[in-house]
């Protein structure tokens, strides 16, 4: 059984061919992986190994050296609090604080209760100007205080404003482009 | 429309930012964008090119301020295959965001310097590797590129000539290292981002083996503009060696941090008290970093330090990525230090030792003193990983710019380094708590 689906396979089948060399298509390819799975398992690494033509051993070894791969099932919604020395100056240290007890964690990458949330404390965004800052659902959240934390948790945990939350996320391929979903091919009903 | 927190019509590079949707290409083009783009390829040669941005003086804005022009002629002119821009928008040095506010707000702008950056290394391909985390940024520019693509200025024959040029987008994922143009390269080829020893220099084998120049975004944000006024019109600006306007990122403890233009040469007491407004009030400002965490830290009695690039190389320190943060009188500066080690230590890559060691022996040193567990040993300690760091012991930059900071850190502030080793205390909190 491949913890892939097929088409994604074949979308990262035809990765390598969108790069001088094919090698290049490692980091899209696991991010397709990762946005499909949640995170990266052995066995979905194996797989996008297999479908590149490469050393698992060399998948497992780009995967490991870049924070925004994730080895470990991570909450649907990961707060990435910056506390390097800008958001630090300006209370992020607080920031943090306050979403472990909002979300009921004691410590970063644990999920909350609901599985909904996690958290890690991440080098400096790029985004200093608006310490403390944070990355939340592939969107940077500025100026941060405990209410405004509060209002993002309420938001994605209440479903008529789930819309609002899931801001639709940014393609991971280089173009931006995504080659269209195929319909899977279904068993033909017996009977 | 990005957010925007600081220059709106500035000089060079900010001067639209005041229009709304400049973000499209209808709009950027009204205001004269792609003008330059136009001309470049329509008009003349790639060596006219070269000179004209020699003649503006522009030193590259990513933090070694290396003229741009010079880089772009050690790309051999007579190599046969494909050659490459690769415009580094990895921005992850602590307290810089101006690549950001660059892409955020105009993205046709950094589209058309890196087509005409290709052009004039005679390459038809610029790679734009952006770090991961930058989500609004990517989309504008991947946005950008489709309209211009569409539009027949970009692709097989931009502007009906027969000179293809593409740009291309390329993701980071989380490594701060990736901003060595040397990592990047590694990174953008699929591999482990650890920086390669030099020679071979990327204009002679730099991504997937081909001669390339790599370019910060601001860098190329103002070549655009540099092609519509000549070289020469951007050299009235700045000072006698450091020409033009740059980017700073004012973060930290000021009343207004933005991204602000400036025209090189101005002070910092300018930029730190007049654009971003001044210490918030009752406080005083106490030390900053004039170019990024990675350049050594001054004293606020050097306020009046010029932004010019030669004279902050003359203190020893750097104008960097533009970064400046500034700390208050609030603040403690070895647990300042403290922070920016860790980060250090936890970006090394790994592939030298007295980085990868130092910063971790920094760390658990800096560990201990906040603990209240520091002694004479300790200053000793950190004396002589500073010290190891630094002076060519490392392979890349990022090792002795941990160094950097433990030094000039120890330099400026002796006292406080003392009085949490020697006498475990923290003065200023000890203030905070008595005011
Ligand atoms: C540790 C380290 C991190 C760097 N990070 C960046 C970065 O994020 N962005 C950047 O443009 N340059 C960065 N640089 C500088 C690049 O290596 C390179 O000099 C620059 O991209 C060249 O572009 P420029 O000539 O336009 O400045 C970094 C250098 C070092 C040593
Ligand atoms: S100095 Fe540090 S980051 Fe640079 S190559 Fe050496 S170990 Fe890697
Ligand atoms: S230090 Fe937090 S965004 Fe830069």
């Amino acid at each position: 059984m491949s913890v892939l689906s097929e088409h994604l396979i074949e979308e990262i089948r035809e990765l390598p061919a969108k790069y001088p060399q094919p090698r290049s298509a490692v980091m899209p390819a696991l991010d397709l992986a990762q946005e499909e799975a949640g995170y990266l398992t052995p066995e979905a690494m194996s797989e996008v190994a297999a479908a590149l033509n490469l050393d698992p051993g060399y998948v497992e070894g780009v995967a490991t050296f870049y924070t925004l791969f994730h080895l470990e099932p991570v909450g649907k919604h990961r707060f990435y609090v910056c506390t390097n020395l800008s958001c630090t100056l300006r209370g992020a240290t607080d920031i943090v604080e306050h979403v472990k007890s909002a979300i009921g964690v004691h410590e970063a990458g644990e999920l909350s209760k609901d599985g909904f949330f996690s958290y890690e404390e991440v080098e400096c965004l790029g985004a200093c100007e608006y310490a403390p800052v944070m990355r939340l659902d592939h969107r940077y959240e500025k100026d941060l205080t405990a209410n405004k934390i509060d209002a993002l948790i309420a938001e994605r945990r209440s479903p008529t404003k789930a819309a609002v939350a899931h801001a639709p996320l940014p393609s991971p391929l280089p173009e931006g482009e995504r080659a269209k979903p195929k319909p899977r091919a279904r068993k033909p009903k017996s009977g | 429309m990005a957010e925007q927190r600081g220059t709106v019509g500035g000089p060079v590079l900010t001067e639209w930012f005041a229009t709304k949707d400049l973000h499209k290409l209808d709009v950027y083009e009204s205001l004269g964008g792609y003008s330059a783009l136009r001309k470049v390829v329509k008009e003349m040669t790639a060596g006219q090119v070269i000179d004209e941005v020699k003649a503006s003086g522009l030193r590259g804005r990513g933090g070694a301020d290396f003229p741009t022009a010079t880089k772009w002629s050690f790309v051999p002119k007579d190599h046969p295959g494909p050659k490459y821009i690769v415009v580094n928008a990895d921005e992850s040095e602590p307290g810089s965001a101006k690549d950001r506010y660059l892409m955020e707000n105009s993205p046709h702008m950094l589209v058309e310097g890196a087509a005409i950056a290709s052009f004039a290394i005679g390459g038809h391909a610029a790679w734009v590797y952006i770090r991961g985390e930058y989500d609004l940024p990517f989309e504008m520019l991947r946005d950008a590129i489709a309209e211009a693509r569409a539009k027949g200025y970009l692709g097989d024959h931009p502007f009906g000539t027969d000179y293809p040029l593409e740009v291309r987008l390329y993701r980071g994922h989380g490594a701060y290292i990736c901003g060595e143009e040397t990592a990047l390269l590694e990174s953008l080829e699929g591999k482990r981002a650890q920086p390669r020893s030099r020679p071979p220099f990327p204009a002679v084998k730099g991504a997937w083996g081909m001669p390339t120049a790599v370019n910060n975004v601001e860098t190329l944000s103002t070549v655009p503009w540099i092609m519509r006024h000549g070289g020469a019109e951007y050299a009235k600006r700045g000072t006698e060696k450091s020409k033009g306007t740059r980017m700073v990122t004012v973060s930290g403890d000021v009343q207004k941090p933005g991204n602000y233009e400036i025209e090189i040469g101005v002070t910092y007491r300018h930029i730190i008290e007049e654009l971003a407004g001044g210490p918030i009030p009752g406080r005083k400002i106490k030390v900053f970093w004039p170019g990024g965490s990675s350049a050594k830290v001054l004293p606020a009695s050097m306020l009046d330090t010029s932004t010019d690039l030669d004279g902050l190389k003359a203190l020893g320190t750097m104008g960097g990525s533009g970064g400046i943060i500034v700390m208050d009188d609030s603040h403690c500066v070895v647990k300042g230090a403290a922070r920016l080690l860790r980060f250090y230590a936890f970006e090394s890559c790994g592939k030298c030792t007295p980085c990868r060691v130092g910063g971790n022996w920094a760390v658990r040193t800096y560990d201990r003193i906040l603990a209240g567990q520091g002694s004479q040993l300790e200053l000793g300690i950190l004396e002589r990983v500073s010290d190891g760091l630094q002076n060519g012991r490392c392979l890349c930059g990022l090792g002795d710019a941990a160094g950097w900071v433990i030094e000039s850190t120890m330099r400026h502030f002796r006292n406080e380094y003392e009085e949490h080793c020697l006498h475990n205390v923290c003065s200023v909190e000890a203030a905070l708590v008595n005011a």
